[in-house]
């Protein structure tokens, strides 16, 4: 038999109402972010070879070609992994969510190509960033946000601003970024 | 159940212990443990004032620490039981009732 305490006024209880639903969503916050740290480190790994390949360009299209299919066999293999953890809704969508981005990146592509890699290039990690931003907004948290946010803002710096030396760039800030981003997020 | 209402329930009652509850119940899996670290972070506790919550928490049956080895560092972890799921629900509708 649980032992009893004096009883609350109504203010107290929302009080306590409140405290509870703020820790609950800090803890499933900190959870999310456990949980992407994993995939954002494994495809800063990828970036970093893709890009860091692509300085030569004659090997960009077949680095990309073999690195993005075994890209997604690895996510799907931490997935898997973290199945035991999570509920099979869930796993459901992020297989809708990850089909729904490579289907709407394929249209966007086709309506408007880009002319050039470095256009190719940016196009994807745009993207990318922003369905991580979205990931942060509804499920991880602020650090997810702007794991995106910047991941966005420094390939645009990159190809503006180092337009030359694209590939290096999106190598080293870009995979590098979310290698550290990945950190980040592991620490949560 | 009405009798777990009419009371609040004094194990988990105190704040932190409150705390303690939520963020275990705020995992998405329900089998899912929160090690001492996270939980001290997501309580804002300190080592002592946790570590004796925790112990009382799971006297009653809400919790269970599972203690082992995480590359090679000893590991305290803290995950909600079925009878402490029960107990945080009721209590949770115990706080509705009170401002309805």
């Amino acid at each position: 038999m649980a032992p009893s305490s004096p009883r609350l006024s109504a203010a107290q209880a929302a009080a306590a109402l409140r405290d509870i639903r703020r820790t609950e969503r800090r803890s499933a916050e900190r959870y999310g972010d456990r949980i992407a740290s994993q995939h954002l480190i494994w495809w800063g790994v990828i970036y970093a070879i893709g890009y860091g390949v692509g300085v030569v360009p004659r090997w960009e299209g077949p680095a990309w070609l073999v690195l993005a299919p075994i890209g997604v066999a690895g996510s799907v293999v931490l997935g898997v992994r973290q199945k035991r953890d999570a509920s099979q809704a869930r796993n459901w969508r992020w297989l809708a969510a990850g089909a729904v981005m490579v289907l709407f990146l394929s249209e966007l592509l086709a309506v408007l190509p880009p002319t050039t890699d470095a256009q190719i290039g940016a196009v994807i990690p745009l993207l990318v960033g922003f369905c991580y931003a979205l990931y942060g907004i509804w499920q991880a948290g602020a650090r997810m946000v702007w794991t995106g946010v910047v991941l966005g803002a420094l390939t645009v710096l990159g190809y503006l601003q180092v337009h030359a030396h694209f590939s290096i760039w999106m190598a080293v800030v870009g995979g590098g970024g979310l290698i550290l981003g990945g950190l980040w997020l592991r620490g949560a | 159940m009405r009798e777990e209402l009419e009371q609040p329930d004094g194990n988990i009652h105190q704040p932190l212990r409150l705390k303690i509850m939520a963020a275990l119940r705020g995992l998405p899996p329900k089998d899912s443990a929160l090690d001492f670290t996270r939980l001290r972070a997501l309580t804002g506790a300190t080592d002592g004032n946790l570590g004796a919550h925790l112990a009382s928490l799971e006297r009653a049956g809400y919790i269970e620490i599972l203690k082992d080895f995480h590359n090679r560092k000893p590991r305290t972890r803290a995950r909600m039981s079925a009878q402490g799921r029960r107990a945080f629900a009721a209590y949770v509708e115990y706080l509705q009732e009170l401002i309805s």
